[in-house]
């Protein structure tokens, strides 16, 4: 590890002060479960100033309000599967959370810093987009908003600023009659990288019509993406083995259509519309 | 009753080491600082295979805190070492052979500036072309990696008329198999302190598996006498075979600062340098062609096999010469015709691995006994049974088997623990869902000890102090296998003393007798033999003492529990600590030394036959999985693991190593593999290269066979290697079981599973590759 300057505050306007200051050369520190293990392999950008946000308390916490959850971003992945508020009202993330790397991965790392790392496997990101989370991002003399799957240009790399820390998560809660869930495909069955994974969600009306459907899978698409195409096969059907198996070869079809062919397509192509088909199936059960 | 023959040996008693280990106060090689120690560190090649055309340190020597920069240059002696062949550089000096090898070591007042010192050695090199495929590594105008031929070793067997066996056949079955490389993945990456010592020589602390072979290269290289190179082995974090020839590596380069500087060096590597630097399991390529008859008997076997010996020999002639000898597994067969080359590529070099040649081979053979069963319609324990070798049987090297023969009673023992049979007929025919379930089965007979690969022999140290504790100190290591514990068991139920009263003496090269290499599954019968022979010794000294203190005759004392006891009426005539204390006033030694050598064994390497060992274990494993048909996600469910060890010495070490036997066997089976591509290693640490986890480990239910051996120490033999010998087949056979499909090259990942080929992202992004198909031929000729 090269030397470098390290900086931190427990108040949000410091850390923002700090941030303007210090250029591009600036990396934040939330859990550290990617950020060190990126600097032990030496980067050809090697920060200069590593900023500590992990001690800023307003950046942390679960909140329901409304029909709204508010999730800081400092937030473990412990913590979150963790919530009530989370297993009864966003239960897909729940779920995506429980299954991220090892018990002191979920315990360091944060659900800000597995957004703001962006890469193509981060767990929490299908789920969030499922749940049309919004993001709020500040810097000292700014505050933006995104919609979470507008935020993300390609895999590491995403629309925020280098002087922006995400200080907020706003997700919609899930109607009471919806049924949500995360299937994590890795090779092996804990401390595993998603090689594929798949977010859903489906709301049924009483006479079991589907209403509402979201299909966001993970390390499929260049970035993350409702799956409107398939989502639209859905609505107004009833759950039916052979639909679900249609959305699935939908999902494969446009996710072909966003990467063309490639070294791993004849694997994810049959594999993410079984993931698809079965989450859809026990989403309905 | 069996149980009460012994007091210590059978027992699950504590081992040494547990306390150390436990407490924290265990010191592994990183834990030894001294003052003024210097750090040593390794610039490694930038290509897989170039010419080195100059070295310029002078940069590097010039930085502030650096105390040497050293190339090959620097080296008063050899600059090669091999156990074999003698062609390892410690650092490179006419070519770099692979993305590993060292140039120049730098020492430095830390790590980092020893690190900063690295980037400061310019070298310039004529790269070369790279070769990494053993087939094209044999071709005559591909790239050689030493002198002209890159094939370089080649053992034979031949047993009957090939030609006469496939004629008899009714059936002629060829697949080809291929193996991967795979990392022994020892916790602590290697580490050793080396000082200059007072008489001109060096004193070397660390984690070194085989203490002799690596004093003898750092003497060879330093030209000094063995007598002033000392190693002495630190508490270690496993090696799994791993610490040979990387560790000598380390041990000559710290050393040469050492001399050179005056001072103590570290040199620690990191886990990307170890992975980087260090030797795999070979990866095999297998053309298996069989001859059966209807019946399922087997009438011939020829076997082609090409090993990736990587950039230097290591111990590729000693590991394929026991696949070479195993290569049909315990399998009836009159007519053998084997063949195992090894060549030279630009990989990482290849050697010793838990195993050694024995996982790759029993792959292909119990694929292949498999693949028979089913051709002649029947279950894959009735074919073993059938073909499987029993007491008298005459091997492929023509060696008749005289010991007890226990190969069916593990196949029994085990089927019958998890009711094979009828699961695998059940599975057979399960019913279309996408999770399906299999069970498969493998065994295997593997040679104790180093057999005819060389001198075999061991000594042991049992001193026994005035108080009446007792030193036991071997030539044989400890890398957590339990070879301490085992050797002071049986010590200690000659001496008929409590574990309590032992403690071991990590081994020393200058203190205890050369004992070759701990390595082979050889630790408990070698140095627990020759620690039997040493206690003897000190036990006769001791008894003929208490006879005459008593005036009882030595047939009527007995030692036990730390008495010296009338054996008739059990009376307790004198503590051992008495006895002891006698036996010094009167100047009789209580020191007893045992050395055992193997029985004989031969082998004619020209024409392919031998005695090749003194004798076998037999094992089983059996593997139920749940086979995800969908995505190719496999899980082990059960597992039944039966070995006749002929006695566990301490049966909870031995469980140890029937379970870490087993997950190591599973990661090989389903996801281990340490990709190299043009010579370029792709994964260099734990987040890429996949190694099972507790959640990927099955319940694995362990049966213990003890058929008593005569070679060994209470009829024990060994089981460090044959419990990871046959799980990654037992794997492979349930998912045949339960998909219909098999797999001819490990690991079975998910893509493997689901699409019969690895998928490889090679060229250019976005091109597809597939592997060449597999060979399966099958003529019959039954019209």
């Amino acid at each position: 590890m090269k030397p470098f300057e390290y900086k931190f505050s427990d108040k949000l306007d410091e850390i923002l002060h700090i941030l303007s200051q210090s250029g591009t050369d600036a990396k934040i520190l939330a859990g550290g479960t990617d950020l060190l293990i990126e600097l032990r392999r030496k980067p050809k950008v090697y920060p200069g100033v590593i900023v500590d946000i992990s001690f800023v308390n307003e950046l942390k916490g679960i909140f329901e309000d409304n029909n709204h959850i508010t999730i800081k971003p400092l937030s473990t992945h412990t913590k979150i599967f963790k919530s009530d508020i989370i297993r009864k009202k966003a239960y897909l993330l729940s779920e995506a959370t429980s299954q991220i790397g090892s018990l002191q991965i979920r315990n360091r790392g944060t659900v800000g810093g597995n957004i703001m790392n962006a890469a193509a496997c981060a767990d929490t990101v299908p789920p969030l987009i499922a749940l049309n989370a919004e993001i709020t991002l500040r810097s000292q003399n700014s505050v933006r908003s995104f919609k979470l799957n507008d935020f993300f240009i390609k895999p590491y790399k995403t629309k925020a600023n280098p002087d922006e820390v995400l200080t907020e998560i706003k997700i919609n809660c899930l109607p009471k009659d919806a049924k949500s869930t995360f299937i994590k495909l890795g090779r092996r069955n804990a401390l595993s990288i998603s090689r594929l994974s798949v977010a859903a969600v489906l709301q049924q009306d009483e006479d079991g019509k589907i209403i509402d459907a979201r299909i966001v899978p993970g390390a499929a698409f260049p970035t993350w993406q409702r799956v409107v195409e398939a989502e639209q096969m859905l609505i107004g059907e009833k759950p039916g083995i052979e639909l679900f198996r249609a959305a699935g070869a939908k999902v494969s079809e446009v996710m072909i259509s966003y990467t063309g062919r490639r070294w791993s397509t004849e694997y994810k192509e049959p594999v993410i519309a079984a993931l698809v088909r079965r989450a859809l199936e026990r989403c309905s059960i | 009753m069996e149980q009460d023959k012994y007091k210590i040996i059978g027992k699950p008693e504590k081992r040494v080491d547990v306390l150390g280990k436990v407490t924290g106060k265990a010191k592994f090689a990183d834990d030894y600082n001294v003052k003024h120690q210097l750090y040593g560190k390794v610039l490694r090649a930038k290509y897989p295979h170039a010419r080195i055309l100059k070295i310029d340190t002078s940069k590097a020597k010039n930085l502030p805190g650096v105390e040497a920069v050293l190339t090959a240059d620097d080296i008063p002696g050899s600059k090669v070492f091999g156990i074999v062949v003698q062609n390892q550089s410690i650092l490179a000096f006419d070519k770099v052979r692979y993305l590993g090898d060292g140039l120049a070591i730098v020492a430095a007042k830390t790590k980092e500036i020893a690190e900063e010192a690295l980037e400061l050695i310019e070298v310039e090199y004529e790269v070369l072309p790279v070769v990494t495929d053993p087939e094209e590594a044999i071709m005559p105008d591909a790239p050689k990696i030493h002198g002209d031929n890159n094939i370089f070793v080649h053992h034979k067997v031949r047993k009957g008329d090939i030609e006469k066996g496939f004629q008899e056949a009714d059936y002629i079955i060829e697949r080809k198999f291929k193996t991967q490389f795979i990392e022994h993945s020892y916790l602590e990456p290697e580490a050793i302190l080396a000082e200059p010592a007072e008489h001109g020589g060096v004193r070397i602390i660390g984690s070194v598996q085989n203490l002799f072979s690596s004093r003898r290269s750092v003497a060879a290289a330093l030209n000094l006498p063995l007598n002033k190179v000392q190693i002495i082995q630190s508490t270690l974090g496993g090696s799994f075979g791993g610490k040979d020839e990387v560790m000598t590596a380390m041990c000559c380069r710290a050393a040469l600062l050492a001399i050179k500087t005056g001072k103590p060096v570290k040199m620690v590597n990191t886990r990307e340098e170890s992975m980087l630097e260090s030797y795999k399991r070979h990866p095999y390529t297998m053309y298996y062609k069989w001859g059966i008859k209807s019946d399922g008997s087997i009438t011939a076997m020829e076997i082609k096999i090409y090993a990736d010996g990587g950039a230097y020999a290591s111990m590729s002639p000693y590991v394929t010469w026991r696949s070479v000898v195993q290569a049909t597994g315990p399998y009836y067969c009159e007519n053998v015709k084997t063949d195992v080359i090894t060549v030279y590529t630009n990989n990482n070099y290849t050697g010793a691995m838990r195993g050694f040649g024995s996982p790759q081979v029993n792959f292909a053979i119990e694929s292949m006994i498999d693949i028979i069963a089913e051709k002649v319609g029947k279950d894959p324990l009735e074919i073993r049974l059938q073909n499987g070798f029993e007491k008298g049987a005459i091997t492929a090297t023509g060696q008749k088997l005289e010991h007890n023969v226990s190969l069916k009673e593990v196949l029994l023992k085990a089927a019958k623990e998890i009711d094979f049979q009828n699961k695998w007929r059940e599975y057979k025919s399960q019913s279309d869902a996408p999770i399906k379930r299999g069970i498969g089965i493998a065994c295997s007979y593997r040679g104790v000890s180093l057999g005819a690969e060389g001198t075999d022999a061991a000594g042991t140290i049992v001193s026994v102090q005035t108080d009446g504790s007792v030193i036991v100190s071997s030539g044989i290591t400890d890398m957590g296998q339990g070879a301490q514990t085992q050797m002071c068991q049986i010590a200690a139920e000659v001496l008929g003393i409590t574990m309590d009263r032992i403690v071991f003496l990590n081994t020393n090269t200058s203190r205890v007798p050369d004992s070759g290499p701990t390595v082979a599954s050889r630790g408990t019968i070698m140095g627990g033999y020759a620690a039997k022979r040493a206690a003897e010794t000190v036990r006769s000294t001791l008894m003929s003492v208490a006879s005459e203190m008593t005036g009882y005759d030595v047939e009527v004392l007995d030692l036990k529990d730390n008495y010296l006891i009338d054996k008739d009426s059990g009376e307790r005539l004198a503590s051992f600590s008495e006895l002891a204390a006698q036996c010094f006033k009167k100047g009789r030694p209580m020191f007893g030394f045992g050395w055992y050598k193997s029985p004989p064994t031969s082998w004619h390497e020209e024409n392919g036959y031998g005695n090749a060992y003194f004798t076998f274990v037999y094992g089983t494993n059996i593997a139920e999985v749940e086979v995800d048909t969908e995505t190719g996600k496999v899980n082990v469910i059960n597992f039944v693991s039966a070995h006749d060890l002929g006695r566990a010495i301490n049966k909870q070490t031995v469980l140890g190593q029937f379970y870490g036997g087993v997950a190591m066997g599973l990661g090989y089976g389903l996801l281990e593999e340490f990709e190299i591509e043009d010579g370029i290693p792709k994964q260099l640490n734990f987040d890429e290269y996949l190694l099972p986890t507790a959640k990927d480990i099955p319940n694995i239910k362990a049966i213990i066979v003890e058929n008593e051996d005569a070679a060994g120490p209470f009829g024990a033999k060994s089981i460090g290697e044959p419990t990871n010998e046959i799980a990654a087949p037992a794997i492979i056979n349930a998912i045949y079981n339960a998909t219909g499909k098999r797999i001819y090259e490990l690991p079975a990942n998910l893509e493997r599973v689901l699409l019969g080929h690895k998928l490889t992202r090679k060229g250019e992004r976005g091109s597809v590759q597939k592997e060449k198909e597999e060979l399966i031929i099958e003529s019959c000729k039954i019209k």
